[in-house]
């Protein structure tokens, strides 16, 4: 049998020591296959970021592994060695801070194809050129600074710049959240899009609905551990969780059709937490 | 109808530019807030939304903007034209403001406690009385614990209970009026879920009415009574829910047909053409014009349409509401 594409085996990472030590990611496993978007949901502090640090070789697990293919992306004192590492590449949430300000978007995917690809500045701009207008960023607005550009067009950029790479699995963490309906609407078409041509998406969200249109399988994290996983349309239908129930209950309108909200006592540790404790003192 | 609490009628918010004429932001917003009724207020980044709210509370001129016409009448008081000695009767009074970001509208450096005592003291309460009204207010934004949270910091909270203490703060002076401008933008779900839960008793409770500032529909659908949207600095269409759910304005009909949560998973999602004109380029007639696929040649000369009634409580500002109605 052919290994995953893309698959984490019993991850954890824990942050500080002594009393102070937060274990963000508990022995969480995933897959991902081309073509296919995996979600991960859960609440700030459920450790999805980390857990998508470490699938792009951003953050060194403390136990478990991540292989591409079959082959450990760990090895020695970096991530992603070699030729590895353009296969995973990752888009931020927050299109407002994660592009250079100083730089035009043109420029910004210009470097990654430079990057990750010998050519001369002249192939560099036209790849990026024409990735960008892929992603509906015309030429004309691709020269621009990320300041002149909205919101959605800047995580448009930020996917042509992941993209510019050439990767096989695509992490985005919480690539909505920050831009109005329509641009995510625009977005998630384009994720479609490119999931068809067999980009495998890993996207991490609190939004339920976002999930539930792009991924077919999805991951429910609370504490930094999985607490139910399967098809998203299974798990939106009959959670067996009562914290995905409480996720779905909590989606706008989903009160009204019977569900009652129930908040979940938070008895999380660690930073945000010690706040939150209080409330359940 | 009886008359409304709240009346904004073809206001028109600029901001200063020296000699040359102001910079239009805002333009042609109409708004009628019934009394105990929860208004939501839709529209892309960029709208207004958060121009008009701040013509509610007289800050607008702390970002170098202010009224140039139309009217905003509360009561007797007509707030377009209030001078600082007004609004000081009026901004946490009569009008209480929830900001999107708690931690910007809270003082770091001020107790919890201290932060409401502030609000109380405007209506006359000191000292220990205030101490127990704080304590009481906490309470009833459903925070557990009140008299340890009274002592503590804002970075001491979590996000959500800092939204229940600036809902608190925006309660403490019985006003009739509260400005909740994006409350659960960057809160998780489940937060969110409870933050509106808490705002909705609390209407109930108070009777006060509510003015919700968000850009997620569903979130609107679920709350409020009726909406407002807005496009390109202009309200384009008001209704309750149930009229606004078959829109009579196409771009209230393109944001609902690009809501994610119901379209079939991994279909394709339809979108709105373009972007909204930026401020200082709006062309003539209709700011919608460029992104409708309704357009017709008189859509593009004269002034942009103002909101006129299509049916009881229900109003467009598109020329052809049949169109819209007929394509859905």
């Amino acid at each position: 049998m052919t290994p995953p594409l893309l698959r984490a085996t019993d991850v954890s990472v824990a942050f500080g020591r002594g009393a102070d030590r937060v274990r963000a990611v508990r022995g969480v496993s995933l897959a991902v296959e081309p073509g296919e978007s995996v979600g991960i949901v859960g609440e700030s502090g459920s450790g999805k970021s980390t857990l998508a640090r470490v699938l792009v070789g951003l953050q060194r697990p403390d136990e478990g592994t991540v292989e591409l293919r079959g082959r450990s992306v760990f090895e020695g004192e970096g991530a992603y060695p070699g030729a590895l590492r353009r296969q995973v590449q990752m888009v931020f949430q927050d299109p407002y801070t994660s592009l250079n300000p100083r730089m035009s978007a043109l420029d910004a995917v210009a470097e990654s194809v430079a990057f990750h690809d010998r050519c001369t500045r002249a192939q560099a701009r036209d790849r990026a050129l024409a990735l960008l207008g892929d992603m509906g960023i015309p030429p004309g607005d691709a020269v621009k600074k990320p300041r002149l550009l909205s919101g959605g067009q800047r995580q448009r950029v930020s996917v042509a710049r992941a993209l510019a790479a050439g990767p096989s699995v695509l992490v985005a963490d919480e690539p909505t959240s920050a831009i109005d309906q329509s641009a995510q609407a625009q977005l998630l078409n384009l994720f479609n899009r490119l999931l068809r041509d067999g980009l495998a998406i890993v996207l991490i969200s609190h939004n339920l609905a976002v999930i539930r249109y792009l991924s077919r399988r999805v991951h429910v994290m609370r504490d930094g551990e999985v607490v139910e996983e399967g098809e998203t349309e299974r798990i939106f239908g009959a959670p067996s969780h009562d914290y995905t129930r409480t996720l779905i209950a909590s989606i706008p309108g989903r009160e009204a059709a019977g569900t009652e909200v129930s908040p979940q006592p938070t008895t999380r540790d660690g930073n945000a937490d010690r706040r939150i404790d209080l409330q359940a003192l | 109808m009886t008359a409304p609490l709240l009346d904004i009628r073809d206001l028109r918010i600029g901001i200063r530019r020296g000699r040359r004429p102001p910079l239009v932001i805002v333009d042609k917003a109409d708004l009628r807030l019934g009394r105990g009724e929860i208004h939501g207020l839709v529209g892309e980044s960029g709208s207004g939304k958060t121009m008009v709210c701040r013509s509610l509370i007289g800050t607008l001129s702390r970002r170098g903007a202010s009224v140039l016409s139309g009217s905003v009448r509360l009561g007797d008081l007509d707030l377009a034209t209030a001078d600082e000695a007004m609004w000081r009767t009026v901004r946490g009074r009569r009008i209480g403001y929830v900001t999107q970001s708690a931690l910007a509208g809270l003082n770091p450096v001020v107790t919890i406690g201290a932060q409401l005592k502030e609000a109380i003291r405007q209506t006359g309460t000191t000292g220990a009385d205030a101490d127990r009204r704080a304590v009481e207010l906490l309470d009833r934004v459903r925070i557990r614990r009140p008299e340890i949270v009274a002592r503590q910091h804002p970075h001491q909270l979590s996000g959500g209970m800092r939204q229940r203490v600036m809902i608190a703060c925006a309660i403490a002076t019985g006003p009739e009026i509260i400005v909740a401008d994006e409350p659960t933008t960057g809160l998780d779900v489940t937060v969110q879920a409870e933050i509106m839960k808490l705002l909705k008793a609390i209407q109930a409770e108070t009777g006060v009415s509510v003015i919700l500032v968000s850009h997620d529909l569903a979130l609107i659908d679920a709350v409020c009574d009726r909406i407002t949207i807005m496009h390109a600095g202009t309200c384009v269409e008001t209704g309750t829910v149930a009229q606004v759910a078959r829109p009579r304005h196409p771009y209230t009909a393109a944001l609902n047909r690009s809501r994610i949560e119901l379209a079939a998973p991994g279909s394709e999602l339809r979108t709105i053409r373009g972007r909204p004109p930026a401020v200082g380029t709006w062309a003539p007639g209709c700011r919608f014009a460029d992104r409708c696929d309704g357009a017709r040649p008189d859509c593009r000369t004269g002034e942009h349409p103002r909101l006129a009634p299509v049916a009881d409580g229900h109003m467009t500002a598109c020329p052809f509401p049949d169109a819209t109605e007929a394509a859905a």
